[in-house]
């Protein structure tokens, strides 16, 4: 007779009644756009930057939400994750609102102040700084990427700090736009950034 | 426009609540028990209790012709005991089974506008139609089953008694046919569909935003459809014709709290209400729908707001050393909204209308 750990086994990979067998891609919609590869998103990167360069913020985030691989891999949701926060750590204080106004209003705006704060929260949770026990809760690629060596560098001294503070001030201001109605999508929407 | 009434019924939460077509009975869902409200001049005063279920009661419905009270509750521990349909008699109200066969907890009831049948949602993926058998005595459930993939947490009827449209926490909203042979009469071909055979799937919708679905309504002429959800939106489809996609799908995407439940008014109006604890105004037709405003009076908050006495503020801070207590709303709910009736209506159009929720009150309100 084998011996069989029996405690071990997944017993909901058995039942194709489980809960836990839920398809989650039953919750993306079918208007979910092609899937982008990371290249994709660097382009991307590339024109946004050059715009912020440019002295054109508005038109910078707007694009750079526009963008979104909302269907895109992991990696390519990482680059535009960086691309997104260059992009508002690049906007003074000060013209925050202003900003925000535009970019949150005209065709689409609603869509992008929903993309804005997953971009947001995302930033929040990836870039916690400070207690260095604190693992990583988002899936890492096993080899060392360039990206993570930026997030690594952030986790010093003042740097994440600094960056959750943009964070936090962007919120402040697009809650008093789009309300609690788009931090309550952030949760439900599955079509993540 | 007259201010709401409000009945403060208890310290409880009311998961659902129902007015008798004479609007002098009131039925609401309290823990385990039902409870009966009669009217007696401004004031509903407790008169009945409907015991039977041995878990929180989820939901009660008051047939307006029949009187006939359909209740179901989390019980599972048999299966069929999770509903009951209640009927007057000369020694109280007398309860029936109902067969459900689910497994799982009842969570939401509606008797059909015919009042020949009714709907059970289930945590147990399927929504129970049950209808009556003279032979004997007792109700009997036909299985709406595929393709739910969740529990169903909400459910509203077509006028015709056969269109079933049901929202569940698979973020679908679907339209189900309930036909059943020798109860139902053969519904006119719509929009939803033609042939209607028992579990037809007359239309299955996902909002972008995905999120629980947590009321469903179709418009008064039935060729509408909406839904709301936790994502803080409200859908309004319009069908085209059978097997095609919507005419129109729309979504407002509110900067609310999420909205529990919904009522149309009229074609071109839709009252939802939710966590944000007051009754929001929707307006719209096909070409868009926008959010109009909250139905609360407004006036109402400089009451709330009304100077003190000097003496009172200073007892206050020395009491709970703040000035003014600010645990109290502005709105007249003081907590989340989970129901929301037409209470008094003519051919769609809704005169007034009811809410209850976790605060234990009743508000009837002017629409």
């Amino acid at each position: 007779m084998s011996q069989i750990n029996y405690r071990t086994i997944n017993i909901d990979a058995l039942d194709p009644e489980s809960s836990a067998n839920f398809p989650m891609e039953s919750l993306l919609p079918a208007t979910l756009p092609q899937a982008a590869s990371a290249s994709d998103a660097a382009n991307a990167a590339a024109q946004v930057r050059q715009m912020l360069r440019g002295g054109d913020p508005e038109g910078a985030l707007r694009t750079v939400l526009d963008t979104a691989p909302l269907g895109g891999d992991d990696r390519a949701k990482e680059v535009h994750l960086a691309t997104v926060i260059d992009v508002l750590q690049g906007i003074r204080q000060g013209e925050m609102t202003r900003i925000l106004e535009g970019v949150c209003s005209g065709d689409g705006g609603a869509e992008r102040a929903d993309c804005l704060m997953k971009y947001l929260y995302k930033g929040m949770s990836s870039a916690a700084p400070g207690s260095g026990t604190q693992t990583p809760k988002k899936p890492v690629s096993p080899q060392d990427t360039g990206f993570s060596q930026i997030q690594a560098r952030n986790l010093g001294e003042g740097g994440g700090g600094q960056q959750m503070s943009v964070l936090l001030s962007w919120h402040e201001r697009l809650v008093e736009i789009a309300g609690t109605g788009s931090i309550v999508r952030v949760m439900t929407d599955r079509r993540t950034v | 426009m007259a201010a709401p009434q409000v009945h403060h019924l208890f310290h409880a939460p009311i998961a659902d609540h129902s007015f008798s077509s004479d609007k002098k009975t009131l039925a609401v869902a309290r823990e385990n028990n039902v409870e009966l409200y009669q009217q007696s001049g401004n004031k509903f005063a407790l008169s009945d209790e409907l015991k039977g279920h041995e878990k929180t009661v989820t939901s009660v419905d008051i047939a307006p012709n029949s009187g006939r009270i359909v209740t179901c509750s989390q019980d599972v521990h048999s299966i069929d005991r999770n509903a009951y349909v209640w009927e007057q008699t000369p020694t109280g109200w007398k309860p029936t089974l109902v067969l459900l066969r689910i497994n799982r907890a009842a969570t939401f009831v509606r008797w059909s506008p015919s009042e020949q049948k009714f709907a059970v949602g289930s945590g147990a993926r399927v929504i129970a139609v049950c209808y009556f058998e003279e032979e004997n005595d007792w109700w009997i459930s036909k299985h709406l089953k595929k393709p739910i993939r969740s529990t169903i947490t909400t459910l509203a009827w077509h006028p015709n008694s056969v269109l079933l449209a049901a929202g569940s926490t698979d973020s679908h909203a679907r339209v189900f046919s309930s036909f059943i042979k020798g109860i139902d009469t053969r519904p006119e071909p719509s929009a939803w569909g033609e042939r209607l055979p028992f579990n037809t799937i007359c239309g299955e919708y996902l909002n972008d935003t995905a999120g629980w679905i947590q009321g469903v309504a179709f418009s008064p002429s039935g060729n509408a459809l909406a839904f709301t959800g936790h994502d803080s939106s409200v859908t309004v489809v319009y069908p085209s014709a059978p097997e095609q996609p919507p005419r129109a799908m729309l979504n407002i995407a509110t900067r609310l709290l999420p909205l529990n439940s919904l009522i149309w008014n009229g074609e071109t109006e839709i009252i939802a209400a939710g966590h944000d604890c007051e009754p929001f105004r929707f307006h719209g037709d096909e070409n868009g729908w926008q959010l109009a405003g909250s139905l609360e009076n407004k006036a109402g908050e400089a009451r709330g707001a009304r100077e003190e006495s000097a003496l009172n503020m200073f007892r206050q801070m020395d009491l709970k050393g703040q000035a003014q207590a600010d645990t109290k709303l502005k709105s007249t709910h003081q907590n989340t909204v989970h129901t929301i009736r037409a209470h008094e209506e003519a051919n769609g159009v809704v005169s007034s209308f009811s809410t209850s929720g976790v605060d234990g009150r009743v508000v009837i309100w002017n629409a």
